[in-house]
């Protein structure tokens, strides 16, 4: 049986933030967090919930190899600026620098940033009572959704919105993402990347605070429109 | 006390393979998280090594990291404590735990303050959970709060608390379970 259909999701969910759930059972769950989307948001839910702040009190200084062998496990070397990058090498150097350096030193910044992914609307999403649209946007590499009203909508604190998918061959919705408001960038879960296809239609219900307790849409859906190109 | 605004924003440069930020990251939380270890392997190499694998696992899912769902060295410290317990799960692992549990144990353990930038539901949702950890039957918070802390398993706990074992993974399933109603209950889920 799959755990998101499971009653005990919610005690499960519980035992594994707390760390009482062990051995097999643990593993079990942590593998329905990458597959059954629904485990995963419930998840949220409760870290949201029961996730507290450690105290400070108990500080300890690690020791200097424990850094070493994560940057060396890590190459990342591989991701560090150069040294003309540098701000704090760079202000000592930008009094005397010439117009040209500026310039060249530019460029290589701009190769070296981070390159956002680039966005292309996928759905409109709409409201049979003509209330302002969303546009659905997917990223070229299909891993992340944007949703982007036209004015910002957010969810009451004892509700949350819930973004569906409906699969073209009429089959049951499933849940992509839960929001606090309809302004937002979220990762597509990864059973369902390559899934956001013309032919299917997204959808948003408005649930109860951390998503439907079901796993379909318990409440109202105040937004769908189909996907036609990607 | 750890700036919020200023750990998310370098977990989030983390994301976009920023080292230096990565760097700061870890220079800034790394002794909280070594000691929320610490308090779970009960061994100073065996913190370490949780500490080092937590932070490889952090750099590969500060992609992941949703700035809007929880305060960021919550969620950091999640890491740190789902590796710890995955170490000391292991059966050639022996630890010695020191609890010093007493009442105000979970003031302790715990910070409870607001941070500068919280939503106001989010500074709510952390009273709620204080004030229904109070509302709990001793046994239960006590074992949750140990458990939590100290990583401890049901049978450690049952060790720890001198009581029967049943008696332990039931005070943990009612404690979780009266938990979850008492905060749904605070936010008018029903």
């Amino acid at each position: 049986m799959k755990l998101d259909q499971s009653p005990l999701l919610d005690a499960l969910c519980g035992e594994y933030l707390l760390g009482t759930l062990r051995g097999a059972a643990r593993a079990r769950f942590e593998r329905a967090c990458t597959e059954e989307p629904r485990v995963a948001l419930r998840l949220q839910h409760w870290q949201h919930v029961f996730t507290p702040q450690p105290s400070e009190a108990f500080r300890m200084q690690p020791a200097p190899r424990t850094w070493q062998h994560i940057s060396h496990d890590l190459d990342l070397r591989r991701y560090r600026q150069p040294w003309f990058a540098r701000v704090g090498l760079w202000r000592g150097w930008a009094l005397s620098a010439t117009a040209a350096l500026t310039v060249w030193l530019g460029a290589s910044l701009l190769e070296r940033a981070p390159v956002a992914p680039v966005m292309h609307p996928i759905a409109t999403l709409a409201s049979g009572a003509g209330a302002a649209p969303v546009v659905a946007s997917l990223s070229d590499d299909g891993r992340w959704l944007q949703l982007a009203p036209s004015r910002p909508v957010l969810a009451a604190s004892t509700q949350s919105y819930e973004l569906w998918l409906l699969p073209p061959d009429g089959g049951a919705p499933v849940s992509v993402a839960v929001l606090g408001q309809l302004s937002a960038q979220v990762p597509v879960p990864v059973p369902l990347v390559g899934r956001l296809q013309a032919g299917a239609r997204l959808a948003v219900s408005v649930e109860p605070a951390g998503g439907s307790p079901t796993g379909a849409p318990t409440g109202p859906v105040i937004l769908v429109g189909a996907i036609d190109a990607v | 006390m750890l700036d919020d605004i200023h750990i998310r924003r370098l977990i989030l440069l983390s994301a976009a393979r920023d080292a230096e930020a990565f760097e700061q990251l870890y220079r800034l939380t790394a002794p909280v998280l070594l000691g929320v270890a610490f308090k779970i392997t009960g061994r100073r190499e065996l913190a370490e090594e949780v500490l080092h694998d937590a932070f490889i696992k952090i750099w590969h899912a500060a992609a992941r990291f949703d700035p809007m769902a929880t305060r960021p060295v919550a969620w950091m410290a999640t890491i740190v404590r789902n590796r710890a317990i995955d170490t000391v799960s292991r059966a050639d692992v022996a630890r010695v735990i020191s609890v010093d549990e007493d009442e105000d144990s979970l003031d302790r353990y715990f910070d409870w303050s607001d941070a500068s930038e919280d939503e106001a539901d989010s500074a709510r949702m952390r009273h709620w959970l204080r004030g229904c950890l109070d509302e709990l039957k001793g046994g239960e918070r006590q074992a949750l709060v140990l458990a939590y802390m100290h990583g401890l398993s049901h049978g450690e706990l049952s060790n720890q608390l001198a009581k029967p074992l049943g008696t332990v993974k039931s005070w943990v399933r009612r404690g979780m379970q009266s938990l979850k109603q008492c905060v749904d209950s605070c936010m008018g889920v029903s």
